[in-house]
């Protein structure tokens, strides 16, 4: 379970951390020469943003396979504000959080009302209909989609032509909504959020709103999968709808579930930089890729049920090694095998 | 419209919504039993189809009895499956464990089943579209009302398999056991009844419902690797609308579905999954758990 309290010392240690963090990130463009490593950083910010917006419902105890509806959503209202209004990527970004918010807090008033597996139902049929209808909107450009949205146009000296320019506005999104969502987690409302993740008749018992705070996560995590759509539909300057259909709102939590569901943060950026450099220098042959993606959920869920980084914490607590590890969970086949229990 | 369109639709609304009343039923029973929601139900569907081509186009068997084997190799497929992952899951769980990690860990597992199952359907048996030559191929013409006989047909079978799976819920002590687990499986231990072999069992019917869908259908439509992904959205539609948790909901529920489909597919062309979706949310919206069932938390 999620750690409630933080002594000082690891406290210290964090910051430390962060900033050797963002250090390298900022330095990284200027080592890298190619341009498609940029694009794949550039890619994995967006993922790690979409990542985390499925671990703050999952804070609330909310399961969503529709993680990618918002993107799509926000994809869309943006591209229909810069073409159709003619609007600047820097107006139509807020224009489209609020737009998108507005949407979410409708649309969650309904979905929030069921828990658990009915959610789950919910957010998956609405992340299809979603592709769906703007598949067959002609005003939204059918299945042909959007192109030609215009780039962000230039702040002061600031001129967005190369990946790098791009790169450093993801990071600088990326970076406002990780304070955003630190600065919730630890308040108030995030612990509220966890309280209701843990137990959800005991946090209605000590006075907490479930459905408000419910509805409050998912109004959240949608305004920032739009946040993210917005900048992708600048980013690409064409959008599909089958940008937004087939396996993406399962990648986005695979991202949370390889790196950890119990870090909130961290967990989805490592998994989003690993889902998406490893197909890339494996060039795993296309049509074997969901196969693979496949095996490798089944493998952390099974073998590694903490993902990445709570691997890592239980083995400098414990001691265990990971094939240690392995061989405890397959102990599990060996006692249905030798003895039916 | 004429009384001939509307009858047509009518049967074609009925047949489509028995299909997805057994698929529903086969989900409802996993997902009460093991708590486990199969995303990989679609893909038994579609192995259920393959199963009756091979069995009944290749081999030429006999109609019933392939299907009934279709039915038990699915089964077969699914105890697999639930012994090499889901209770592998299940068994590390403790008390504390929290309701959605559960229901996450589980969901995901059937995720990562569903993407290899479709995956390695469509590496194996290429996107070829197999058709399955209809052993009822007649059609029934009353004045100017047509319909094949092969869709009464799927109505009959589905509703014989689903007086099947009442009386053994219903009547039998197996039933009994099984509707016990739903409720509180360590009160069923309790009683000196093995729960695995029960899970196990619980696992196995219900795919084997899924697979007894695929296989009645597959002579309506074509077998194709896609056609498990296109069912199982509307599978979970009806799960929704009936309520989880009520087999009456569930049957109500595929009837409406299969009814609004069928009418709004010949009105509206494509944008009918999109209005089914708006008048499910509009259900939804009056009753958070569905016509028949109650919200969870």
């Amino acid at each position: 379970m999620a750690k409630l309290q933080n002594s000082p010392k690891s406290d210290r240690n964090r910051i430390i951390a962060i900033a050797v963090l963002l250090i390298v990130l900022v330095i990284l463009p200027i080592l890298i020469e190619n341009d498609y490593v940029k694009h794949l950083l550039i890619m994995a910010c967006i993922s790690t943003v979409l990542g985390m917006t499925f671990s703050l419902l999952f804070s609330t105890g909310l399961i969503t396979l529709g993680a990618g509806a918002f993107y799509a959503i926000g994809a869309y209202v943006s591209a229909i504000l810069a073409i159709n209004y003619g609007l600047s990527f820097w107006i139509a970004l807020p224009l489209t959080i609020i737009i998108s918010s507005i949407i979410a807090l409708i649309l969650g008033a309904i979905f929030v009302k069921n828990g658990g597996i009915a959610f789950v139902i919910i957010s998956l049929l609405f992340a299809n209909v979603v592709v769906i209808a703007t598949g067959q909107s002609e005003f939204l450009g059918g299945w042909g989609g959007i192109i030609g949205i215009p780039k962000p146009s230039a702040i002061g000296p600031i001129e967005f032509t190369t990946k790098t320019a791009f790169y450093y506005l993801a990071l600088t999104l990326l970076s406002i909504i990780i304070i955003i969502y630190l600065a919730l987690y630890t308040s108030r409302i995030g612990r509220a959020w966890r309280a209701i993740k843990l137990s959800p008749n005991l946090a209605g018992t000590l006075g907490i709103n479930l459905y408000r705070y419910r509805l409050l996560a998912f109004t959240i995590s949608s305004a920032t999968a739009a946040t993210m759509g917005s900048f992708y539909a600048h980013y690409f300057q064409t959008i599909t709808p089958n940008a937004f259909s087939g396996w993406l709102s399962i990648y986005i939590q695979l991202y949370s579930v390889l790196g950890g569901l119990e870090y909130y943060i961290m967990g989805p950026a490592i998994g989003a930089l690993i889902m998406t450099f490893i197909p890339e220098y494996l060039r795993v042959i296309k049509e074997i890729e969901p196969i693979v993606t496949g095996v490798l959920l089944l493998v952390i869920i099974l073998f590694f049920p903490g993902g990445i980084l709570g691997s890592f914490r239980n083995r400098a607590k414990n001691g265990d090694s990971f094939i240690g590890k392995i061989g405890k969970r397959l102990s599990v086949y060996k006692s249905w095998v030798f003895k039916s229990k | 419209m004429t009384v001939g369109l509307f009858i047509q639709l009518l049967i074609n609304g009925l047949s489509i919504g028995s299909i997805y009343i057994l698929m529903v039923l086969g989900l409802d029973i996993i997902l009460r039993g093991t708590k486990i929601l199969n995303f990989a139900h679609g893909q038994l569907y579609m192995l259920g189809a393959y199963a009756l081509f091979f069995l009944f186009q290749q081999l030429h068997i006999d109609y019933v009895l392939s299907l009934v084997l279709a039915g038990l190799i699915i089964s077969l497929i699914g105890a697999v499956s639930y012994l090499g992952v889901f209770h592998v899951i299940r068994s590390r769980f403790t008390v504390s464990t929290t309701f959605s990690y559960r229901l996450l860990l589980s969901a995901m597992a059937s995720v990562g089943l569903m993407m290899i199952l479709q995956q390695g359907t469509l590496l194996g048996f290429g996107t070829l579209e197999r058709g399955v030559q209809s052993p009822f191929p007649q059609i029934i013409a009353i004045y100017d009302i047509r319909f094949s006989l092969q869709r009464v047909i799927v109505i009959a079978l589905s509703v014989i398999i689903c007086v099947g799976l009442f009386l053994l819920m219903y009547k039998t002590r197996l039933g009994k056991i099984l509707r016990a687990v739903s409720y509180d499986p360590e009160a069923v231990t309790l009683q000196g009844i093995n729960t695995f072999w029960i899970f196990v069992i619980c696992f196995a019917l219900g795919s084997g419902m899924a697979g007894l869908a695929g296989a009645i259908i597959a002579p309506l439509f074509s077998v194709t690797p896609t056609m498990g992904q296109n069912v199982i959205f509307l599978s979970l539609l009806v799960l929704l609308v009936g309520g989880i948790g009520s087999y009456k909901g569930t049957i109500l529920g595929g009837l409406v579905i299969g009814l609004l489909l069928s009418f709004g597919f010949q009105f509206l062309g494509g944008a009918a999954e999109l209005f089914v979706f708006l008048i499910v949310i509009a259900i939804l919206s009056i009753r958070p758990g569905g016509i028949l069932g109650e919200a969870s938390e």
